[in-house]
Order: C-alpha cells, then sequence, then structure tokens
C-alpha cells in the first residue's frame, strides 16, 4: 500500500509554544542567522507559529498557527523550478533536491504560503556547534533553496526498517520532529490513506481547514479550527 | 541641401575610422561600470548572494526587474523595425540600424541577468537542456525554461535581423579599408559583390526575418510576464500581463531608441540623417504606446479595485499609498503625465521633446518593473511573513553596470558598423525610394547601387 | 634485506620523520579507538535529564557516532565518540510524557557552545577585566583544596560561602553535605523568580510548601491568575500535555479556560476569556469571585463544607461569607466588571471539574501572599475534583532517605542573597572570604540596588564552577569548569508535574569534549582530601557511587524498576532514566491536600493589603512588569542561538529585547513600533525598543527578562536591556521575596528604529514598520 503522508494541526490545542521550531531546527540541521541577517528577513525557519491579533484591549485575541510547508498536491512550487529541484515524490510530497536546485527562487515566490528558506550565505556552525548536526540530513550550502521534508529522513528509515522486516508501517510508529516535540499534540502526523490512522480520523473532523484552500494547491496540512466560545460551556 | 552618395558613404562610415577624444572618454566611462560590475558579481559569488538586498518574502527585486526592463528595451528595435519594413514606410531608413542594434544587445544583457541573479551562478547551464550524466531534461514546465527558449530564439532572430542589412554595409567598409580591417570585413561581408542575385536573396531573407521576428518578438514578452502571471501571487495571477508586458516592452524600447538616435545624431554628427521627422513619427508611437500603456495599467488596477480581494488590495494598497506610493506615482508621472502633453503637442515634439519624454518613460518603466515585482512579493498571501526589500550597493553597482555595458557594446558598435544603413540611405536618394531590386543602374561598382539625384521627397515637414 | 635498500628505507623514513615534526601541531592527528560502543551511522537512544529550568523533564538523547575536534593534553585533533544530535523528552518520564520544550531541545547547544569554558582558568589581570590563563587540573585542584585548607586551619570555616541556583536532588545533598561538615553556613540559593511567596501560600491553605501540580487534563474549567503555565511558569511541558487533554482529548467536552492578567503572555493568548484586572489585586478579584459563589451557595457539594476549609481559614471573613469582597466593591478596585464576575462564579461551579491557579506577577507583589492565598481559597472552594481529587494537587515526595517535604517554607530566595550582600558590605567579622559560584548569576539577575556586584567584589576569593564566562562568573578568580549536563551524572527531583513522586537520573549521554571535570566529583574529591568530617559525611569518590547509594532503598518501594538484585535495580534506574512510583490511584491525590491540623492554622487570617509600588504614580505613571519568558528564563539560556533566533511568539522579536506598549500609550507619547525608548524607574533606567501590543493595559509596560547580558558570550552579549536592572529593592511583606512586579516607571521617546535596532519576525524587515491597510 502506497503512503500519502499529512500532517494535522489541532488550532484548538496549540499554544504556540514554539517546540516544534527548535525541534525542527535541530533534527532538519538549519543554521541560525544571527542578528543582523534576521533584521533584513534572512530567518529561516521551515515550521513558523504565525500568530494574528484581533480586537483591541480589553478585549484582544490572539490566534497562533504554525505555517509549515503545506505539501500540496498541486502545489505551485514545482511546476515553476526549471531544474526539477522542487518535484512530486510517488508519496506526495513535494520534495526539494538540493543538488539539482540552482537557486532561481522562482519556487520561493510562487509558494503562497512563504514557507520556504533560502540560504543567502553558506549557513555557519561555529565550532564545536557543527557536532550537532544531524548526519541523516545533508546541510545545504549558499545559493540553495530548502523547505519543510516532512522529515523524509524519518519516513524514509521507518519504511526502510518495516520492509527489513517484512511488515507494514504501523500509525504512530514514527512522527516528524515538530509532532513528536508537540506536548499538546496539536501536530498530529500519519498516512492519510490509512483510513484508521489518527491523521485520517481528525483530518475528516468538521473542524477541518486548508489553509489557502481556495488557491486549489490541495494541501496535505489539515487546520482543525479553534472551538467556539460558546463551546466552552456545555460541559 | 544636397547630399550625395559620396557624402552619405563619408559621413556614414566615418566613425568608423575616426575616433574621438569624447569617444574614448565615454568608452573609458562604459567599460569602468562594466569592471565595477563584473567586481560586484564577483563579490557575490564569493561571499553568496546574501550581499544583495533579497530576503525571504522578496526573492526578487533588482535583479528581475533589470531583466524585464532590458528585455522590454529589445522590443525597440527589431519589432519596430520589421513593422516599418513590412508596411514599406521609408522613413525608416536611417532609425532601423540604431534600433536593431538595441535589441540585440539589450538581449545580452537582459538574457545574462538571470545567470548572474541564482544562487548557484556557476550551474545556470542546467536550464539547457544537453544530454548530460544527470540524465534530467529542464522543466518544461516552468516559465523560467520558457524565458531561456523564447530569449535565446529572439536573441538568434534579431541578431540575423541585424547582420542581414549589414552585409552591404561590411563591403562597402571592406572596399574602403585596409590591412587587418579589410580582412575582418571581407569575412563579415561574406563575399558580397552586389550582385543582383544576391540583392534579391538579402531582399528574400529580410523579409522572411521581418514576418518571422514579429511573433517571436510578441511572445519573448509575453513569455516573460508569465514568469509573473503563472504563479498564484496576488497582482501576479492576472491575464492582462501578456499585452501589458508588450506593450510596456515595446513603449520602453521607443523610448529607448529616441534616446540613442538623440544622443547619436548628437555625437556623430548625423543632423543630416537623424532628421525631426524621424522623432516626429517615433514620438508619435511613444505617444500612442503611453496611451495604450495607461490603458493597460489603468484596466489592470481598476479590475483588482474593483474586485476587492483582499490579498490583492494588499498590494494594492502598497503600491498607491504606502511603502511604494512615492515611487507609484513617480512612474505615473514618468510615463504619462510627463510625457503624454509633450508627445501629443505638434511644438513639443521635437528633437529635445521626444528626448525629454523618453527619458522620463525609460526611468518611468523602470520602476514599472520594480513595482510589479517587488509590491506583489512582499505582500503575499499571509501577512505574517509580509515584509519589504532595500538594494544594497552590490545590487546598485550591477544595475548601473547594465546601462555601462550597453554603452560599451552600442559605443563598440559604431566602430564597427555604420550606424546608419548606408545603402539604404542611398536607395532612400532614388526618386522612386522603392525597392532596391528595381533599382540597377548602369554605373553600378561596388554595392550594386550607384545613386544620384537629389534628397528623397518623401521626407516631409 | 639488502645494505642498498635498508638505506633508501631508512633514508626515507628519517625525512619523513623530520617532515611530520615540521608540521603545524594543529595539524596533528590524534585518532583513538571509539570509546562507545556505537555503530557508526546507527544511532542510540540514551537517557538523561533537563537542567534548564526546575521543572527536571527527562530527556533521551540521540547519540550517534562521529568525529569530534578535540584537545587532549595540549594537543589539537580529531577523536571518534558519541556526539549527542537531538533531544527529546523521555517517554517514560511521567512528567513530561515524551515531549520537550524549546528551551530544553536547546539544551544541546549547552553542550556544544563554542563559548564553552573548555580547561581549568585562572584570573590573571584584574578582577573583572575578563583576563584568564589556562592551568592544569592538577594545579586548578590544588589551589582550590589550599584555599579550604587555610580557611580550616585558620579556624574560619564559617566564611566559606556557597552560591548556587536552588536544586532539589542529590547534587544539593551533597553541597549542603559538604558546606556543613566543612563548617560552612548553609548554601545561598538564589534565582529571581523563586516562587517563595506560591510555596508559602500553599504551605498555608494546603499544608504543602511546594509548587503544584495540576491535573488540566481533567479539567472543565481552568481560571488562571497571571500564571503563564503554557510558557514558562512551573512545569510547562507538563501542564502543555494536560491542556492539550483539556481542550480536545475527550470527545465532547471542551475545557474552558479564563486568564485574569494585566499582560497577555502566552498562556493568556491561548485563553478563551482574557481578562485584565489592575495589578496586584488578583487577589481582591478572587475574593469577588468567591463571594458570588458563597453569598449564592453555588459551590458542588463534594467540595466540602466552605466554612470548614483549611484554604479559606486563612482569609479574614472567609467564614462570614466575605462580606466586604460584594462585586462591586470588586469592580471598583479591580477595574473587572461585576457581571463578569457573576458571570465566571456561575460558569466554574456550573462546569464540571474547575480550579483556580496562581503564579507570576502577583505574587510578586508587596501584598503577594494575600493573592496566592485569596486564590487557593478559591481553588478551594471551585475545585470539587469529583472523583478522582482536585485538578490542583501536590506530588508527593519520593522516599528517599535524604529527601522529603520541606516542614517549613524555606527562606526566600532574595532575602538570603540580600542578607549575604549586606554581611559583605557591612565588612563584620566573619562575612564571607571565600565563595563558590555554582550555576547563579546574580550580578545579572538581581536587581543593581541589591549592591550585589559591590559585595562579591569584596571576596577575596571566588570559585566558580561554571561553564561560561557570565557576568558573575566574570569576577571569579579560579574557574573549575563542570561538565555540560549531558556529560554528566545527573539527577532531580521534580516538584511538580506529575502525581507521581519522580526521581529523573542518568549517567552521562556522552562523553566529556572538552577538558572539563563534573563539579560533583570535585566537590567529592576534595573533601576525600581534606579528610576528617568530610571524608565521613561524603564517603564517594564520584557521583555515581552517591547517586546510587541514595536510591538502593527505593527497590524496596513499589514504583518503575522491579528488581530482584541492587545491581540489576540500579542498572534499571540508569537506562530508565530515574524512579518513579507507581501511578497515585484513584482518591489518593485528593488526600495529597492536609487538613487543616498543622500548626499553621493557627496563624491568624490574613486579611486584605492593598499592593504597594515603588515610586508615586504622579511621577512615574506606569505600571512595570517583567516576565520571563520560554526561551531565556531568568537569562541563563541567552547565551543558546536557537533561543535567540525563536520569535517571541507574541511580538515575533528576534535577537532583542523590547518593551510592550499599548497603542494607545504609543500613540499619547508619540512612539512608534520599533522606537527606543527610555524606561525610568527610582532605581535606574535602561532603552529598549518599542513594541506596540494590543494584548496590554494602557498604563503598563512588560519586559522579558533574560537579555540585556554584558558579559555572557557571542550570542548574548549587547543585545536589548535587562528589565531586572531598574527594579526598586521592594519585597513582598510577608515573605521578603523580590516583589518584581512593584516597581512603577515612566516612559519616553529618546530615539527611532535605527537606534532601536528591533527585529521583528513577522514583517520580517525591521527599520520599515508595516503600515495598516485602511479599513
Amino acid at each position: 500500500m502506497s503512503h500519502k503522508w499529512g500532517l494535522v494541526v489541532d488550532l484548538d490545542r496549540c499554544t504556540g509554544c514554539e517546540a516544534c521550531v527548535v525541534a525542527c531546527h535541530a533534527e532538519n540541521n538549519i543554521p541560525t542567522v544571527g542578528k543582523d541577517q534576521a533584521a533584513i528577513g534572512r530567518t529561516m525557519q521551515w515550521i513558523r507559529v504565525e500568530r494574528t491579533w484581533e480586537g483591541d484591549f480589553p478585549n484582544p485575541k490572539v490566534r497562533f498557527q504554525p505555517v509549515l510547508c503545506q505539501q500540496c498536491d498541486a502545489a505551485p512550487c514545482e511546476a515553476v523550478c526549471p531544474t526539477y529541484a522542487s518535484y512530486h515524490t510517488e508519496e506526495g510530497l513535494n520534495g526539494q533536491a538540493y543538488n539539482r536546485c540552482i537557486g532561481t527562487r522562482f519556487c520561493a515566490n510562487a509558494c503562497p504560503y512563504t514557507v520556504r528558506s533560502f540560504n543567502f550565505y553558506n549557513p555557519q556552525w561555529q565550532k564545536p556547534l557543527n557536532l550537532q548536526l544531524n548526519p541523516d540530513v545533508s546541510v545545504r550550502s549558499v545559493g540553495i533553496m530548502e523547505k519543510c521534508t516532512f522529515c523524509v529522513q524519518r519516513i524514509k528509515s521507518a519504511e526502510i526498517q518495516a520492509e527489513a522486516e517484512k511488515r507494514d508501517l504501523k500509525d504512530g510508529e514514527f512522527t516528524t520532529a515538530c509532532a513528536q516535540s508537540c506536548a499538546s499534540k496539536a501536530l498530529v502526523f500519519g498516512d492519510l490513506n490509512d483510513p484508521h490512522s489518527e491523521v485520517s480520523r481528525l483530518a475528516s473532523s468538521s473542524r477541518a481547514t486548508k489553509l489557502l484552500g481556495e488557491l486549489g494547491t490541495k494541501p496535505n496540512v489539515t487546520y482543525l479550527e479553534r472551538g467556539a466560545w460558546q463551546d466552552a460551556n456545555n460541559g | 541641401m544636397q547630399i550625395t552618395a559620396e557624402q552619405i558613404e563619408k559621413d556614414l562610415l566615418r566613425p568608423i575610422f575616426k575616433t574621438g577624444r569624447k569617444y574614448l572618454v565615454a568608452v573609458g566611462l562604459a567599460t569602468s561600470l562594466v569592471l565595477a560590475g563584473m567586481a560586484a558579481f564577483g563579490y557575490q559569488v564569493y561571499t553568496g548572494i546574501g550581499v544583495w538586498g533579497i530576503n525571504s518574502p522578496v526573492f526578487w527585486a533588482f535583479d528581475i526587474t533589470n531583466f524585464v526592463f532590458w528585455i522590454g528595451i529589445s522590443h525597440a528595435g527589431t519589432l519596430i523595425s520589421a513593422i516599418l519594413r513590412l508596411t514599406n514606410a521609408t522613413w525608416r531608413r536611417p532609425v532601423t540600424r540604431c534600433a536593431e542594434a538595441i535589441t540585440v544587445f539589450s538581449l545580452l544583457i537582459g538574457g545574462l541577468i538571470p545567470l548572474c541573479h541564482i544562487g548557484r551562478p556557476w550551474l545556470g547551464y542546467w536550464m539547457i537542456p544537453y544530454p548530460s550524466q544527470r540524465g534530467i531534461w529542464p522543466n518544461f514546465r516552468s516559465p523560467l525554461e520558457w524565458d531561456f527558449f523564447a530569449i535565446a530564439t529572439y536573441l538568434i532572430g534579431s541578431t540575423t535581423f541585424l547582420y542581414l542589412p549589414a552585409i552591404p554595409d561590411f563591403a562597402a567598409v571592406r572596399d574602403a579599408a585596409k590591412g587587418l580591417r579589410k580582412r575582418i570585413y571581407s569575412i563579415l561581408s561574406l563575399g558580397w559583390q552586389g550582385t543582383p542575385r544576391q540583392w534579391q536573396r538579402l531582399e528574400i531573407a529580410m523579409h522572411i526575418m521581418a514576418i518571422a521576428i514579429v511573433p517571436v518578438a510578441v511572445s519573448v514578452h509575453t513569455i516573460v510576464s508569465w514568469d509573473f502571471a503563472m504563479t498564484l501571487i496576488p497582482m501576479w495571477h492576472t491575464t492582462i500581463f501578456g499585452p501589458y508586458f508588450v506593450v510596456g516592452a515595446i513603449f520602453s524600447g521607443v523610448a529607448a531608441l529616441i534616446l540613442a538616435m538623440a544622443l547619436l545624431r548628437r555625437f556623430l554628427h548625423l543632423e543630416e540623417y537623424l532628421k525631426p521627422l524621424h522623432f516626429n513619427n517615433l514620438g508619435k508611437l511613444l505617444l500612442t504606446m503611453s496611451l495604450l500603456w495607461f490603458y493597460c495599467i489603468f484596466a489592470e488596477f481598476l479590475t483588482t479595485w474593483y474586485g476587492n480581494t483582499p490579498s490583492e488590495m494588499a498590494v494594492f494598497w502598497e503600491n498607491v499609498r504606502h511603502n511604494f506610493a512615492p515611487l507609484f506615482w513617480t512612474m505615473v508621472v514618468c510615463n504619462f503625465v510627463i510625457p503624454v502633453p509633450i508627445l501629443a503637442m505638434k511644438k513639443l515634439r521635437t528633437v529635445t521633446g521626444t528626448a525629454i519624454a523618453s527619458c522620463t518613460i525609460v526611468i518611468g518603466m523602470w520602476i514599472e518593473r520594480f513595482l510589479i515585482i517587488v509590491p506583489a512579493l512582499d505582500h503575499k498571501f499571509l501577512p505574517y511573513s509580509w515584509g519589504t526589500y532595500r538594494p544594497t550597493l552590490v545590487e546598485d553597482i550591477l544595475m548601473a553596470s547594465t546601462f555601462g555595458f550597453m554603452t560599451l557594446l552600442y559605443l563598440s558598435f559604431t566602430k564597427f558598423v555604420p550606424m546608419i544603413s548606408v545603402w539604404e540611405m542611398k536607395v532612400g536618394l532614388q526618386p522612386r525610394g522603392g525597392g532596391i531590386l528595381t533599382t540597377e543602374a548602369p554605373g553600378e561598382k561596388r554595392h550594386g547601387l550607384v545613386l544620384e539625384g537629389p534628397l528623397p521627397t518623401d521626407v516631409e515637414e | 634485506m639488502e645494505r642498498r635498500n635498508f638505506i633508501k628505507i631508512s633514508a626515507l623514513t628519517g625525512v619523513a620523520a623530520t617532515l611530520d615534526a615540521c608540521r603545524a601541531p594543529d595539524k596533528q592527528l590524534i585518532r583513538f579507538i571509539p570509546e562507545d560502543n556505537l555503530i557508526p551511522g546507527i544511532a542510540v537512544w540514551k537517557p538523561s535529564l533537563c537542567t534548564l529550568c526546575s521543572a527536571g523533564c527527562g530527556l533521551q538523547v540521540r547519540v550517534m557516532q562521529g568525529d569530534a575536534e578535540v584537545v587532549r593534553h595540549g594537543k589539537q585533533g580529531v577523536i571518534k565518540m558519541g556526539l549527542a544530535k537531538k533531544l527529546e523528552g523521555s517517554p517514560q518520564n511521567p512528567v513530561n510524557a515524551g515531549k520537550l520544550c524549546a528551551r530544553g531541545q536547546a539544551g544541546l547547544q549547552v553542550l556544544y557552545h563554542p563559548d564553552r569554558i573548555t580547561k581549568p582558568i585562572k584570573r590573571s589581570g584584574a578582577r573583572g577585566a575578563g583576563q584568564f590563563q589556562v592551568i592544569s587540573w592538577d594545579d586548578a585542584v590544588k589551589e582550590l583544596t589550599s584555599h579550604l585548607t587555610a580557611l580550616q586551619a585558620s579556624k574560619s570555616a564559617n566564611v566559606l560561602a556557597f552560591l548556587g541556583r536552588p536544586l532539589r536532588g542529590q547534587r544539593r545533598e551533597l553541597i549542603e553535605k559538604f558546606l556543613k561538615a566543612f563548617g560552612a553556613p548553609p548554601a545561598v540559593w538564589y534565582e529571581p523568580f523563586d516562587e517563595a511567596v506560591l510555596r508559602q501560600a500553599n504551605f498555608l491553605s494546603f499544608g504543602h510548601a511546594m509548587l503544584p501540580t495540576l491535573d488540566l487534563a481533567r479539567a472543565d474549567y481552568v481560571i488562571s491568575f497571571g500564571a503563564d503555565f503554557l510558557g514558562a511558569w512551573n512545569s510547562p511541558v507538563a501542564q502543555s500535555i494536560g491542556y492539550g487533554e483539556m481542550r480536545r482529548g475527550r470527545p465532547g467536552r471542551r475545557g474552558k479556560f479564563v486568564q485574569i492578567e494585566p499582560r497577555m503572555s502566552q498562556t493568556g493568548a491561548n485563553a478563551d476569556e482574557w481578562i485584565a484586572c489592575k495589578p496586584g489585586t488578583e487577589g481582591v478579584l478572587a475574593l469577588g469571585i468567591a463571594h458570588v459563589i458563597l453569598s449564592q451557595k453555588l459551590a458542588p457539594q463534594s467540595a466540602g463544607t466552605p466554612a470548614a476549609s483549611r484554604a479559606g481559614s486563612q482569609i479574614a471573613g472567609w467564614s462570614a461569607g466575605l462580606p466586604e469582597f460584594t462585586p462591586e466593591a470588586v469592580e471598583e478596585q479591580t477595574g473587572v466588571s461585576s457581571a463578569v464576575m457573576m458571570r465566571l462564579a456561575h460558569e466554574m461551579t456550573l462546569s464540571g471539574s474547575a480550579a483556580a491557579v496562581v503564579g507570576g506577577a502577583p505574587l510578586a507583589q508587596t501584598n503577594g501572599l494575600f493573592n496566592a492565598l485569596a486564590v487557593n481559597a478559591l481553588e478551594s472552594l471551585v475545585d470539587a475534583g469529583r472523583d478522582e481529587g482536585p485538578i490542583l494537587g501536590f506530588t508527593p515526595e519520593p522516599p528517599l532517605s535524604n529527601a522529603g517535604e520541606p516542614a517549613a517554607p524555606a527562606q526566600a530566595s532574595f532575602a538570603g542573597l540580600n542578607s549575604f550582600a549586606q554581611s559583605l558590605l557591612d565588612g563584620k567579622a566573619g562575612a564571607p572570604q571565600m565563595l563558590m559560584l555554582y550555576e547563579a548569576n546574580p550580578i545579572f539577575t538581581a536587581p543593581p540596588a541589591t549592591k550585589i556586584r559591590e559585595a562579591i567584589a569584596k571576596i577575596p576569593t571566588i570559585v566558580s564552577f561554571g561553564s561560561f564566562i557570565d557576568e558573575t562568573s566574570a569576577q571569579a578568580d579560579l574557574i573549575l569548569p563542570d561538565n555540560a549536563p549531558l556529560e554528566s551524572w545527573v539527577d532531580s527531583v521534580p516538584e511538580s508535574g506529575s502525581f507521581q513522586s519522580v526521581i529523573s537520573l542518568a549517567p552521562p549521554a556522552v562523553s566529556p569534549l572538552h577538558e572539563t571535570r563534573p563539579m560533583t566529583d570535585l566537590l567529592l574529591g576534595v573533601a576525600q582530601q581534606l579528610g576528617g568530617d568530610l571524608a565521613r559525611v561524603l564517603p564517594f569518590t564520584t557521583f555515581d557511587a552517591m547517586l546510587k547509594a541514595a536510591l538502593l532503598p527505593l527497590r524496596a518501594q513499589s514504583g518503575s524498576v522491579t528488581a530482584t538484585t541492587d545491581d540489576d535495580f540500579w542498572q534499571s534506574v540508569q537506562t530508565q532514566g530515574g524512579w518513579w512510583s507507581a501511578p497515585a490511584a484513584a482518591g489518593l491525590k485528593s488526600a495529597a491536600r492536609k487538613p487543616a491540623a498543622t500548626p499553621a492554622d493557627k496563624q491568624a487570617p490574613t486579611a486584605l493589603t492593598a499592593p504597594e509600588f515603588a515610586g508615586s504614580a504622579a511621577d512615574f505613571p506606569f505600571y512595570f512588569q517583567p516576565y520571563v519568558t520560554p526561551s531565556f528564563g531568568d537569562g541563563s539560556t541567552a547565551n543558546l542561538p536557537w533561543m535567540q533566533e525563536l520569535p517571541d511568539v507574541l511580538t515575533t522579536a528576534m535577537w532583542s529585547s523590547w518593551v510592550e506598549i499599548h497603542p494607545r500609550t504609543g500613540e499619547k507619547l508619540g512612539i512608534q513600533q520599533g522606537d527606543l525608548v527610555e524606561i525610568a524607574s527610582q532605581a535606574g533606567s535602561l532603552r529598549v525598543p518599542a513594541v506596540l501590543s494590543p494584548g496590554i493595559a494602557p498604563d503598563l509596560l512588560a519586559m522579558p527578562v533574560g537579555q540585556g547580558h554584558e558579559n555572557f558570550g557571542r550570542f548574548a552579549s549587547g543585545h536589548g536591556a535587562n528589565p531586572l536592572s531598574i527594579l526598586a529593592p521592594v519585597v513582598e511583606h510577608t515573605t521578603g521575596s523580590l516583589a518584581w512586579a512593584a516597581t512603577r516607571v515612566k516612559l519616553a521617546r529618546v530615539g527611532g528604529p535605527e537606534q532601536a535596532k528591533l527585529v521583528l519576525f513577522a514583517g520580517r524587515m525591521s527599520g520599515f514598520p508595516h503600515e495598516e491597510e485602511p479599513r
């Protein structure tokens, strides 16, 4: 059975703690760029927690929303890449082949979600910070676009393990780094092709929406809306 | 005043054989700009493209602005020249060569920019489809790939289009020159002897090229516009971009042509050839394009405003009211408010008048390209990742160097090729002013034509 | 072999050897046999423990073999060793159940931080000038022991002082035993946000001088008075796990959550209802709600007789139904409408399981204890807890011989630091002559009004065990760098977070990268060398032996490890990353609250006290609230690049500090987003960029703690300002704890964005404040 990887983000659970952001940095060797670069918009985050204010004191409301690559089925980034660095994998991921990337940055412009990070310089890990680098993930060099891979290294190693043991992958056997770290379980990762997986169950929730779904990008990330204010009082 | 064929040949070939002080100074300036650009590019490659001001979400800015701008300028020449040739507008004769040269050079520059702008310029050749170890073709669904083919086709086409009518002139230079120069021009003139057969073939070839180059030119800038229109990005994703870009391209191209002609007229002393008539006629064309341009931008912004989609309105307000409003209104003034009155009034449609209008239009059209790209990018769908952009010195230098490069190429060109087609001017001396095939004269020696008689009377003024 | 060949070969070897010797020393290669039983490319998960806050979460460390550039015996080279690649929560640990917060995950960067002190160093220049020379461990230990021996010899052991960050577990035990046996006074445990007020209040209200454990997963209604329980307060990971379950873990039941605070915290941002009350009036508001519940008899039956509640009896007028706290009277004091109070009272009591929690700024007022007692009284009124006991309870202390719950709350750490500083400044006999410094940085975290910098400067000998140069350890004469936590035997006894008693404990996950030594082993070694009492009470050569001795008695207890032999038990504890008791049975949790039977009850009930502030409202028109961020804590993790580049989730600021100002206030004072402003209190002033935020009361300014380091390595130094530096030394009246939210300030614009250099992630480009589109 082929897999179709998906992620559900329950906005009612998300607390905005950003553990996912650090987990992603650690897992995927995402560099920090420093104050000067951050000041001119060069921060690299494969997942970010967006914050939206609504209203004003004394009744301000805040919404937190983790935004990562939506792994679209109809991805605007893939078509525009002249070298197939952005491409669609067999399991429906929006792949990014770093060695094919020549850095036109067209994909990042075409992405409606602005979730792609570009290496404006060669990343720096001041020794011995380089020792923390995850050997399972390649370190990207200058001029290369990168983005969330749904921790493809974890997917692959779990698949290989299952194949070696001649069995199917079990739901929850592995997860992405962001979902792993999420204390309130706002992020749930799994196989949408498996009707019994938790992610399938949640994705069919009545609260499910897609980010900018009207664009027709067919994201594989599903957002579950926050509970209505009145819900709280129903015991 | 009478101009003889000898005079024409003498006047028009003079820049090739004589080099003035001013010329050398101009070449020096242009070269230093080019060298500065090369140094800036070297620094960029060595350090990383982070030396530019681009950021997330504004991944394109000066680079693609310059790209679109120069590709736009390239529509000056070949397209105009081809249309005028096809419509047999005889006043075109002194204009075509300088126009076609602009096309070729600005295409060269425009085509180089994507190579410089990518994150890993040393891998730019991966855009080319060739059987490689990578075992993978370029992605033909990508508008950038379309650009590659469109620009390559247009460059080959317009180079040919420039070259063909220059063959008789190369032969003229060959005959006037000695030594190494003679040898070079012998090669360039491809053994031109001016036989009727050669004239006939040239005529046919030029007709074919003129017909073929028009759709190519239109498609090139349409395809450039598709770099933007094919995405979902608000204020990019619009059907008007194709025609709008073509209009803008011709608009800026004609302006650039008028500017170039005014400069050539002044510095190569071609007052006898590039006459107020030409500026007047091109001025009318420029006026038309200005109105068309305004129509396009009006249609685009009106539909956006009327539709009132939040994501598009964010970009809309960014342009007309917020960060980019000063630039936006400068653009409107430069492209419409200043040029239209100048060009609409016959009194002002002089050499100076059209040159001033062209000058503002070139500036305005550069801003227009910038405003198409940057405000849309920095205000994409999700407000959380909105940003803005500020260019760095490296980008400024690179931009300046594109102008320097253009100047340098153009200046060098005047050294090698007569900037006004000698033989076509001579054809123009014929009272009939018609096609070349009918004008075979007995005294023909080198270039197939001995042309005598008064100045063409089709010049009205 | 032929003669010729022999000559050739010897010549070649000779040349090679000569050339080899000519190479620069840094090119020399040391290759050891791998010390870890690791297969290259295969990751192993090893247990460890997070020490970056006091929650004590269990870790599992992803260890893989790799090449590390190291220095050994003065030679640079590369060795193969196990390297930590990622930190995740330990799935077995009852506190964090496999989860880990952002700060905890950045513990990796503590280990591999480029600013770590890699060898023992000794001051070579003037004190604080930052000039140190590397010395050998032998010399370093000799120096330490000679100082201690000298003190012993001169019969002035009492002038040895130890200043550290509060610890729970055997490390603390070790230090305390050492000091006691040496004859020194008890250690000064200092942290700026020490929760002494809450411990005191919980002791009075519930009989436990501890932080509460919240079983949010069962809660239907939570009202939190300033407690940033999803951010940086108490045990955030455990609380976040419970919060997720409260929201969506029970089909058809979604707990409601109300946050009361004048500055919206990350926790407040998640609330269904966010209510701002005047700073310091949280207790009044709680009693206003309690008044409605009492007067309308809304309290659930299972909560027992309200009048008899131990927590209630701490409040004057409780048994009479809090006549002074009518909604109207409370509205006037707090600014919260009486209708809201009534609604909250009804909602809370109608919901199944409700809880009221207090934490953070309400406790950091001069009337902090009153606020805490008032909320506790409300909690005892509404938290019926249904079958499984109250939502708010207390973690049972593990049955260790040398642990156990404190019979009475410890002294507030601010009071301890103050008297420490005062004794030095007074210069009386018996003032500390030698200081041991461990994981505390009071020069940064204590308000300058304590004069701690001047006080420390008076100490002749300062020995630090720190891994980094920070503001305080920069004053040290001798620095004996500790191993990073991931390189050490670590243990902790989490005070809260789980209803099981937990001892987190783990062996080193990786070998030391640098030439550092664990502080614990060092102290044990010194104790052995000094002999006498010290050697007797600390009869261990290494810390793991001490840990083992402490834990072995637990084998008899029912808990997470069942083993037949001591060695098996010890082995299992290590692989599991600790020991924890069996899950508490139903009904056990409610027993965690003590009934009214201890001497504390005899204390007179606390009456309403109004908060007092340093500075008059006329001269200093704004309240000022420093707050702890999840990224930086008290500032000790500000040197981690991941934390610096993690956008503050509400303001999206990175690499900066800032002050939050309401837009109306900003408009009044001509302050725009990103402007540089000056904040001045009685005690000092600072300059910081302004962030306009709708989530703050217009008369309040709030500023994150953690930035403004002057001397804390390449990633922390020079960013922003330290709000603690302008705090007046006001204390909570009863406990003497620092009332860090009781300073008033004034505000003025002093510059534009160019000077302020605020970096915001949202909007990406700083210095270009984005204008709102017209509505």
